[in-house]
């Protein structure tokens, strides 16, 4: 993965939601700028094989047990999701 | 331009001097004492100091996603699954240099929303908040990062951020997800079942009315349905979490299929105990989560020292995880959990430690003694906590956090009081609290020293060190007054003189039951104190008192919208006695109304969104196999009854009885007249100042009113020690202390009078016309309920502490007095002497709470010309302290405005 945004990367802890502290560096850094290139990848829903995106923003857990499926949105974490499976 | 206030009373030589007793020195006078924290202590804080108020979606939506799929469930169960869920996936984030881990939600200062307490918030904004989030987006987050004025508040939308509520921020990536939960808990929520239920009382229509005409600031049973209460730490404490979880599992085992002699609730033991194993796991696992990050940036980092502190709070949250703590360090990490667990259960504001020097001290006094930690290292504990508790926030609408809280947490910790036996109970851990206080001093958590004539002379000197920082906080409350309290309000109950001494501050200053647990530590018995009463956040809150005095004088109507509020009294008011009388009944009628509103939402609220944690660690729930919704917890009888405009009201019937009745030198209707024309002045909002000093003429006005409104100014005041005000407060208080046990709460429990003004006192006074006492439209409130009105109080403090003592105080749950003093009448040592003298003075007459700034009032005005040269400046407001910069323009104007003391 190229050019995540330090917000999608786990190298970043987030302070609010403009900014965090780059863990690597132990800089503060803006949430939305690019991060460097070897950052992890944070995971999300957006980056989950069971997130079928139906809008920009919004989609559905297809893991989820109710039905129909409960929604997710792309950009929740998932680092305590144990139903995420990373996109290839 | 047009003529202040100040500028047409100085020419008719009526001085609105505001200080008293000298002239304070020229030139901004700094605060006497000044303090840093540790270093690492301060590199955090600057974080702090730049981080805004965020809010994102992660527990309402595991909490909702969970909840809905157990509509069959036994609703105790199901809730508690639904709290297992939310907090099993709350992403842990922990920044470089803390040693006390664990926040609400994955930001610094996070928080989130509670959609099924109430929704209806976001969906009345939801087409605002929906376009403007997929609007936004081509503006860069960089260029507005130093967006804010008011601290951490996100007052406006920028970039990728949405403002909520005028305080947090959201990305705009999360705000659709926000809108579809609302959409889920539509017609399911606290507030929307209260509602439907609340319309079924035949005065429904005049509850409606009120809020309209803000006669009442708001419903507590869904905004926020617990608070103002002090939490208790003491069994995960003694057993751990673990052992918490099996003494549930044998008592499941012990009540399965048994009443037990109770057919009403007796059954449901079996269940509460099932949700309390399930809402700990949750909990448990939250922790083990942050232990898994700490161990992962372990490894992350190269930086040996913060690897081997990472290292330090992985194993200790691995122990507390399932363990009682075995050291300081372990103890209070222990308690920042549960604290933050409870306040993540629900809407809380005001969810006060308590005495934690006492709680924390079997911990403190054995470390030390085995060289296992250092007064110093616990001071910077100490201080860390602090930046801990001020970064909470509490989230709810604007009118709750803006309007009433001013943004504040009220994470109050009480110091002193007595033990058991009656001795004092200040301990060396309290004199640590006292020291990290003023060196780090932030907002949370504000202290309360509960007074009492056996604390040592040096605690109490120390203490007068902390005020004179300009901290606001030691608040001083009166214990044996509290005590008195107590034993009336709880003695039904069986509260009994040992477990009245435990008492503590919950909220700002709400006196609030306690009891005594034995804890053991290393084969040592220590008996800490901690809460045993239910919320004192419920009830009817707040009904502000020169709004119905205005409502008696124009029959029922409100005369800034035209709207019926009650039903017209058609009364002549002729005299004052008549004027009393109606205005006790519009209030009797108000209280009563509300009252049994809010018991309804109450009710909706323990039906389905009842505390399983907060529940669980308060005696004698865990005992009796009962919840706070089934009068599980000890003391019950909190619910109460919250005036504003105290001074307000006294001052504006005290003008009544000597204009219009006594001397009759102007007839009611003419006075109503000149109210309505706001004396010829403009609105506050159009001046936009909200002090009456600043207040402007209007051009038509022709100085139709002036000698009528300078007699108003100079009717007699509260804070004068004189009768002719001071016995309409007695008055007042013999007649609201009584009436208010005439109501009952949900739980069938007589209420009791609080006498707090939290902000209201500065948006309530938005919506009041002008008062007869000469205050006019739109202007603030005398703030708390024993504060003079600003510029009144002209004989000294002495006078105000008499006027304040003319009555019993120990028939409310409290009382507020705030008085601010210029640094240089209180410098040094003698100083420092002479404000303990006033402080015990007031204490001794029996007056409950007294606390002070100590501040230049040129400062103040300094700071609201220069706020971004002021971000650490704290004030003391009504019970709490807070960042000037963070609270209203109506309430700082009241600040600066209020008398200056420059010599005590």
């Amino acid at each position: 993965m190229k050019n995540l945004i330090y917000k999608d990367t786990r190298n970043y802890s987030p302070i609010d939601v403009t900014k965090g502290v780059d863990l690597l560096t132990g800089k503060i850094v803006m949430a939305d700028n690019t991060a460097p290139e070897n950052y992890e990848l944070r995971p999300k829903c957006k980056f989950c094989q069971n997130y079928k995106e139906e809008n920009e923003f919004n989609g559905e857990c297809e893991a989820s047990m109710s039905d129909p499926k409960f929604f997710a949105y792309g950009d929740m974490d998932s680092v305590t999701c144990g139903m995420y499976k990373q996109i290839n | 331009m047009a003529k202040k206030l100040k500028e047409v009373l100085d020419d008719a030589g009526i001085s609105m001097d505001l200080q008293y007793g000298g002239e304070s020195p020229e030139g901004l006078t700094e605060r006497e004492i000044k303090k840093s924290p540790h270093p690492r202590v301060q590199k955090l804080k600057d974080i702090f100091m730049d981080t805004l108020s965020s809010a994102n979606n992660e527990f309402p939506y595991w909490y909702t996603r969970e909840y809905m799929m157990h509509d069959n469930e036994i609703p105790v169960v199901r809730r508690a699954k639904a709290l297992r869920t939310a907090f099993s996936h709350l992403t842990p984030v922990i920044f470089p240099g803390e040693l006390l881990v664990m926040r609400k939600a994955s930001f610094f200062r996070g928080s989130f929303p509670m959609p099924w307490l109430s929704e209806g918030f976001y969906m009345a904004h939801e087409d605002d908040f929906y376009q403007e989030a997929l609007k936004r987006g081509s503006a860069s987050v960089d260029e507005h990062s130093k967006f804010g004025q008011g601290g951490g508040n996100v007052t406006k939308s920028f970039g990728k951020v949405i403002s909520i509520a005028g305080k947090f921020g959201m990305r705009q990536e999360e705000v659709p997800a926000l809108l579809k939960l609302a959409k889920m808990w539509a017609g399911k929520s606290v507030d929307d079942l209260g509602n439907k239920y609340e319309k079924m009382v035949p005065e429904y229509p005049v509850k409606e009315q009120i809020m309209r005409s803000i006669v009442c600031m708001f419903d507590s049973g869904f905004t926020l349905p617990q608070g103002r209460e002090v939490i208790n730490y003491y069994y995960p404490l003694e057993y751990g979490f673990d052992g918490i979880i099996k003494m549930a599992t044998e008592l499941k085992a012990e009540v399965a299929g048994k009443a037990d002699g109770d057919g009403m609730v007796g059954m449901n033991r079996l269940y509460n105990y099932e949700a309390v194993i399930i809402a700990l796991q949750g909990v448990q696992n939250w922790i083990a989560n942050y232990s898994k990050e700490a161990r992962r940036l372990e490894k992350l980092t190269t930086d040996k020292i913060q690897k081997k502190e990472y290292k330090e709070i992985a194993d200790r949250l691995d122990w507390i995880e399932h363990n009682p703590p075995r050291t300081f360090i372990e103890a209070l990490q222990m308690i920042e959990t549960i604290h933050l667990a409870v306040l993540n259960e629900d809407a809380i504001s005001g969810m006060s430690p308590g005495r934690i020097g006492q709680i924390l001290y079997p911990y403190f006094e054995q470390d030390i003694e085995a060289g296992r930690i250092t007064e110093d290292e616990v001071i910077e504990l100490l201080e860390l906590d602090r930046l801990v508790k001020t970064s909470i926030d509490c989230f709810a609408s604007t009118g709750v956090v803006g309007g009433v809280l001013s943004g504040n947490t009220f994470n109050t910790v009480s110091i002193g009081g007595v033990d058991r036996f009656g001795q004092s109970a200040v301990n060396r851990l309290e004199y640590l609290i006292l020291e990290a206080a003023v060196r780090n001093a932030m907002p949370q958590s504000t202290i309360a020293l509960l007074y009492d004539e056996k604390i040592p002379e040096d605690f109490l000197m120390l203490a007068m060190d902390v005020i004179k920082s300009g901290a606001g906080y030691p608040a001083f409350m009166n214990s044996p007054i509290a005590q008195e309290f107590l034993m009336k309000q709880y003695g039904p109950e069986g509260m009994n003189l040992e477990d009245a001494r435990a008492w503590a501050i919950g909220g700002c200053l709400e006196t609030s039951p306690c009891a005594w647990k034995p804890l053991h530590l290393n084969g040592k018995e220590y008996f800490i104190p901690g809460g045993a009463g239910q919320p004192t956040s419920v009830g009817v809150h707040f009904i502000s008192m020169p709004k119905v005095l205005e409502l008696t004088l124009f029959n029922g109507v409100d005369p800034r919208t035209n709207e019926k509020v009650y039903e017209p009294h058609n009364r002549k008011l002729n005299s004052y006695d008549e004027v009393w009388d109606q205005f006790t009944k519009y209030w009797q009628k108000s209280v009563e109304v509300l009252a049994w509103t809010n018991n309804i939402q109450h009710d909706i609220w323990r039906k389905n969104n009842m505390a399983v944690i907060n529940s669980l660690l308060k005696p004698d729930c865990l005992d009796n196999g009962h919840l706070i919704n089934e009068l599980g917890y000890r003391y019950n009888g909190t619910f109460n009854i919250e005036s504003a405009g105290t001074i307000t009201l006294v001052n504006s019937l005290a003008a009544l009885k000597k204009l219009v009745f006594d001397d009759k030198v102007v007839t009611l209707a003419k006075l109503k007249e000149a109210i309505k024309d706001n004396f010829g002045f403009k609105d506050a909002r159009e001046v936009n100042s909200f002090s009456l000093a600043d207040q402007e003429k209007r051009d038509d006005s022709a100085g139709k009113w002036e000698e009528l409104h300078f007699k108003t100014l100079q009717a007699p005041k509260y804070g004068n020690d004189d009768k002719y005000a001071d016995e309409i407060l007695l008055q007042w208080e013999n007649f609201f202390c009584e009436d208010s046990s005439k109501y009952e709460s949900l739980y069938g429990l007589k209420m009791y009078p609080c006498q707090i003004s939290v902000s209201t006192h500065g948006a309530m006074g938005s919506a009041t016309l002008a008062t007869p006492d000469g205050r006019l439209s739109g202007t603030t409130f005398a703030d708390a309920s024993m504060s003079a009105y600003p510029g009144t109080d002209r004989n000294g403090p002495y006078a105000l502490l008499n006027s304040a003592t003319i009555w019993d105080h120990s028939k409310s749950q409290n009382s507020q007095l705030n008085i601010k003093i210029h640094p240089t009448a209180v410098r040094g040592i003698e100083g420092s002497r002479k404000l303990l003298d006033l402080t015990r003075a007031y204490m001794r007459k029996g007056g409950f709470h007294v606390q002070y700034n100590i501040v230049d009032s040129k400062v103040l005005k300094d700071a609201q010309l220069n706020p971004k040269n002021y971000r650490d400046l704290m004030v003391r407001v009504a019970g709490f302290t807070q960042y000037w910069v963070e609270i209203g323009k109506s309430v700082q104007d009241e600040l600066i405005s209020r008398t200056e003391y420059e010599g005590v």
